[in-house]
């Protein structure tokens, strides 16, 4: 029995597809992962100083800081309000321009982090909102430029909150690769896509979805991990 | 040294315009501890942070060590709160960041200390706290005392003149507090800070203060040395502050003076309390004494005495003569029946 089933997994024929999906997944999570943190965190933080709470006693200032609050969480609920795969077929022409093609890792890449982006730059705007306001107080008590209190003090601050943040836009993002893969995105969903509906191969799919699932647990375990051994809060 | 004239502060609500401080004008001195003492919403906290501009005035003027600071903004706001500490009730620490960390982050923001260098100054403030053991350790792992050690710490790193205390003992026990109270007055001595405290605690003044301002509804009702506000207090709400920390525990004398005699409260504090005050009395007087209550003790080291007395009967014009001897003495006096 078990000697049979290994048989069977042994002369599995697509293997070797399944891995290279696999990997395409991998690089596609990880590089978007890092567009996304890139341009979502100073986004987040620019939301969180031109909030309500940070208006400048200057009113030109504070009326600049409206502005701009304003348009980008416009922006930001825009993006977040598109389904992803409507995204992904809006998105094709800019794609195309940006890193020449709409279909593969590389055109997966553009959409992903610009549907991630705005959602990460959420999370840190509310981790940024959920530091004890004492802790600003400090800061501009001490003289710190807002470079300084963002850099010194916000942000180390909220960084296992970041880390945990990290992690939940990493799993959406390997989620949403899979989707990608209904416009030939590669990757595992590009595979499920292939195989499982349009071929009816139930084995591939069902082995696809395994792996995703193993993934996404290890990527929670991994994030947690680093945030318990980096708390020190009580 | 802090100059506060006319300042007034008004905020905008959405039920209107409030009022949180109104024509406050003081005066602080190098190298005194000046407490600030008011009810929560009395305008304390407000009036500490216009020292250094963490609350702008409305109206009215901030001058520190003889600059008018009032408009400061920018670069020079910035330089002028990296000479004025502070220190918070609630700490205000950054949690992820080491004790030490904690201490150079002014330094940093200062930026006028090589990385040495700021590692010597760090190793110096708490050496002067008190927690040089603790310097690798996180704000979590220290007792709420020992936290406000590292705030004080890092609030005089970059050597300070002026110290200002926001409720600093409010959310400690007492015995901490006390600790802490210590701690300032040994930093006032031996750096000659000027240090600047609210409190809504009589004891915290009577601890370390050497004057005294009452806030009540966003205006000084009463200000001067604490030995003189503790002992002749001019408004109710100084008496009732007072009442609280039982520092004026007198439940109302009852007694009978039908008989002519007269009940007097006298105090008197500094060189009189080493003089044998009653025994002088009675003999000049020719009225004997009964003493129907008496405290002594001291206020941040200046002795004082509050005498509640009853004479025997009293001759026709005994009461002025009486009153004309404690005069002479320089002892004062209040008829109570």
């Amino acid at each position: 029995m078990v000697g049979s089933t290994l048989q069977a997994i042994q002369s599995f024929e697509y293997w070797p597809e399944i891995g290279e999906g696999t990997v395409d997944t991998l690089i596609m999570t990880a590089l978007s992962l890092v567009f996304t943190v890139l341009i979502g965190l100073p986004i987040g933080v620019a939301l969180f100083l031109t909030s309500w709470r940070q208006r400048s006693e200057r009113p030109l200032v504070a009326r600049i800081q409206g502005w701009v609050y304003k348009t980008l969480s416009l922006l930001v609920n825009v993006l977040r309000s598109l389904p992803f795969l409507i995204l992904l077929i809006l998105l094709i022409p800019a794609t195309r321009w940006l890193v020449g093609t709409s279909l593969g890792v590389a055109g997966s890449i553009p959409p992903l982090v610009i549907a991630a982006a705005p959602f990460f730059a959420r999370l840190v705007e509310n981790l940024l909102r959920e530091v004890d306001h004492g802790v600003f107080e400090a800061c501009r008590a001490l003289g710190a430029t807002t470079r300084q209190t963002v850099l010194w003090a916000l942000l180390p601050e909220t960084l296992t909150g970041l880390l945990a943040a990290i992690t939940v836009t990493a799993i959406a993002l390997i989620g949403y690769s899979a989707m990608s893969g209904v416009i030939g995105g590669g990757g595992l969903g590009d595979l499920a896509v292939r195989y499982g509906y349009q071929r009816f191969n139930t084995p591939v799919m069902v082995t696809t979805v395994a792996i995703l699932v193993v993934l996404v647990q290890v990527v929670q375990v991994l994030g947690d991990r680093l945030v318990a051994r980096l708390s020190h809060r009580r | 040294m802090i100059e506060i004239r006319a300042v007034g502060k008004t905020y905008q609500t959405p039920t209107g315009p409030f009022q949180a401080l109104r024509g406050v004008d003081l005066e602080i001195s190098k190298g005194e501890i000046f407490g600030i003492i008011g009810r929560s919403g009395a305008g304390k906290s407000t009036l500490l942070r216009m020292i250094n501009l963490l609350e702008r005035p409305t109206t009215g003027r901030v001058r520190v060590e003889g600059t008018d600071v009032t408009d400061l903004d920018g670069e020079p706001l910035r330089r002028l709160r990296q000479r004025v500490g502070i220190i918070f009730q609630h700490f205000n620490l950054l949690n992820s960041k080491t004790v030490q960390e904690n201490v150079r982050l002014p330094l940093r923001v200062a930026g006028e200390l090589e990385r040495s260098a700021q590692d010597r100054r760090v190793a110096e403030m708490l050496e002067l706290v008190g927690l040089a053991r603790h310097a690798a350790k996180y704000p979590s792992q220290l007792s709420g005392g020992e936290r406000q050690r590292v705030g004080i710490a890092r609030a005089l790193a970059n050597g300070p003149h002026i110290l200002l205390c926001d409720e600093a003992t409010s959310a400690l026990d007492p015995q901490t507090t006390q600790s802490i109270l210590q701690l300032l007055l040994e930093i006032n001595h031996q750096l000659a800070l000027t240090i600047v405290l609210i409190t809504h605690g009589m004891d915290v003044i009577r601890a370390v203060a050497d004057r005294v301002a009452i806030l009540d509804h966003g205006t000084v009702v009463e200000a001067g040395k604490v030995v003189e506000v503790f002992l002749n207090p001019r408004t109710n709400v100084t008496r009732a502050l007072l009442a609280e920390s039982g520092v004026e525990s007198e439940a109302a004398v009852t007694t009978d003076v039908r008989d002519g005699s007269q009940v007097l409260r006298l105090t008197y504090h500094g060189a009189l309390t080493e003089q044998p005050l009653l025994t002088t009395l009675s003999r000049e007087s020719g009225l004997d004494f009964a003493i129907l209550q008496a405290s002594v003790g001291r206020l941040k080291g200046v002795p004082y005495g509050r005498l509640t007395i009853k004479t025997s009967p009293l001759e026709q014009d005994g009461l002025q003569r009486l009153q004309q001897t404690l005069d002479a003495q320089g002892i004062r006096h209040e008829v109570l029946c």
